[in-house]
């Protein structure tokens, strides 16, 4: 009885991973990818390519979104294996509606970065969270250790260190969404012409308190794009 | 059939329900509660005060064998009237819940989500086959980011939000203390004067120190009043047995 209660304390969802490592792993879809997350004052960017690869070789697919809402006001950007990852992002928007009903006001950020890393523990995955709440804007990297750290911007994926020569120096002097957008995006286009496993565009989600809105932006915007021109794109808010 | 032998027959399980939509079990073990010593919970504007009557039923049994009110989580607390293990079950499932909400959103929990827990917990035991209800009532109080707030669980399963309320033998006495002398605006002080005096109600010639557990829970947490403190609140009370 003890157990049962325990177990039903916990009340989680179980993931069964099937982890894959090494060349074995061949077959399994992975993103690869470039992911970035910069926090404005109150609002965050989170943005990705859309690429996915076969063992960063071969695009198997050229249209994935990888930026996806989690929360009213939070975004989550994935990399690692396509497969729980999905899986992950569904369960944790299922955590935050939940929660929601419940309690009848959101999960704190700090609160929803606690449930994802739960869930992402044992998955082959990194993944940034970007979020507003009360406490104002958010990133948190995650990774499938269960690490949580909480940053003012980031990078995963593949590509994050070419990404990562773009923000260092710029993501401190941001002053607004709209250049927090155009320095995430010049951070997605930058791997993009240097990671293989990266490309084909990219989807970028602005989190407000107000909502999470993710618009796309094909390869001829973002290669257009110069500093403070990326943002006027497509804009196909989904 | 007759009248007893049917009353007999909604008897036998816990999840079989009378004709007249009653479930007896669950009943009487509402009535196991009011055979327990009395408990009182009175929120204040800045914290939260637990009082239970602690007398001991022999001089030999060592002091704080009773165990009435109980830390949850440092910052959150339960008072339990009823059968003592039914009562330390749900104590500790709470603060087994408490923990698990610091492990899934590294937040504390607030006192409505861990009473509706507990509540939902109880409630298992009124409609699963082959168990029986708690046969113990809990008030589980606390003071949070909300600020002070003080929730019952009975028998049944139900959580309810009180001002001021009292569970176990006498609560009934009790309660008419409090709704005479509750007033919304009352600091944690006046807040454990009332609950004093609403425990007085339901014993015949007050207390001694020793017969009474006191904890007050407000910003800086749970904290269970000693022996001189508890003393001097029966004095300020007025309830303080002439020995």
């Amino acid at each position: 009885m003890v157990e049962r209660t325990t177990r039903r304390l916990a009340d989680r969802t179980n993931f069964d991973v099937q982890r894959t490592e090494g060349e074995e792993d061949a077959g399994v879809l992975k993103t690869g990818t470039t992911t970035v997350a910069v926090a404005a004052d109150d609002a965050v960017v989170v943005a990705a390519d859309q690429r996915a690869s076969l063992g960063g070789r071969f695009t198997a697919n050229k249209d994935v979104q990888k930026v996806l809402p989690v929360h009213p006001t939070a975004a989550l950007a994935m990399s690692g294996s396509v497969g729980p990852v999905q899986d992950l992002a569904r369960t944790l928007k299922a955590e935050a509606g939940l929660y929601a009903a419940r309690r009848g006001e959101d999960l704190s950020m700090a609160a929803l970065a606690s449930v994802a890393g739960n869930l992402v523990r044992g998955i082959p995955a990194q993944l940034l969270l970007g979020g507003v709440d009360d406490a104002g804007a958010h990133v948190y990297e995650l990774d499938g250790g269960g690490s949580v750290l909480p940053s003012e911007y980031a990078a995963a994926g593949s590509g994050m260190q070419v990404a990562y020569g773009v923000l260092e120096g710029e993501a401190d002097a941001v002053a607004d969404v709209s250049d927090a957008r155009d320095l995430a995006l010049r951070a997605i286009r930058s791997a993009s012409e240097r990671d293989t496993a990266s490309g084909n565009g990219a989807h970028v989600a602005t989190v407000t308190s107000d909502g999470v809105e993710v618009a796309s932006r094909t390869v001829a915007e973002l290669a257009g794009a110069n500093r403070g021109s990326v943002s006027a794109g497509r804009g196909d808010e989904r | 059939m007759n009248g007893g032998s049917d009353r007999q027959a909604y008897d036998r399980g816990v999840s079989v329900f009378s004709p007249d939509g009653r479930l007896y079990q669950v009943e009487y073990a509402r009535e196991a509660v009011r055979n327990g010593t009395a408990v009182v919970g009175v929120c204040g504007s800045n914290g939260v005060v637990l009082a239970a009557d602690a007398r001991t039923r022999s001089p030999l049994l060592a002091d704080g064998s009773v165990e009435k009110l109980h830390d949850v989580d440092g910052r959150l607390g339960a008072a339990t009237a009823g059968h003592v293990a039914d009562g330390r079950r749900l104590v500790e499932f709470a603060r087994r819940r408490a923990q698990t909400e610091r492990l899934r959103y590294d937040e504390p929990i607030d006192v409505a989500s861990l009473s509706t827990a507990v509540a939902d917990h109880v409630q298992e035991a009124t409609q699963a086959g082959g168990t029986r209800p708690f046969g113990a009532g809990l008030l589980v109080a606390g003071t949070t980011s909300d600020g002070p707030g003080l929730f019952e669980v009975d028998p049944s399963g139900s959580p309810s939000e009180w001002h001021a309320t009292a569970i176990g033998g006498g609560a009934t006495t009790a309660r008419e203390r409090l709704e005479d002398g509750y007033d919304r605006g009352i600091d944690v002080l006046a807040a454990r004067d009332l609950a004093l005096s609403a425990l007085a109600e339901t014993v015949d010639d007050g207390f001694a120190p020793a017969d009474v557990s006191v904890a007050v829970l407000d910003g800086d947490g749970y904290r269970s009043l000693d022996d001189g403190e508890r003393a001097s609140a029966l004095d300020e009370a007025g309830v303080r047995r002439a020995s």
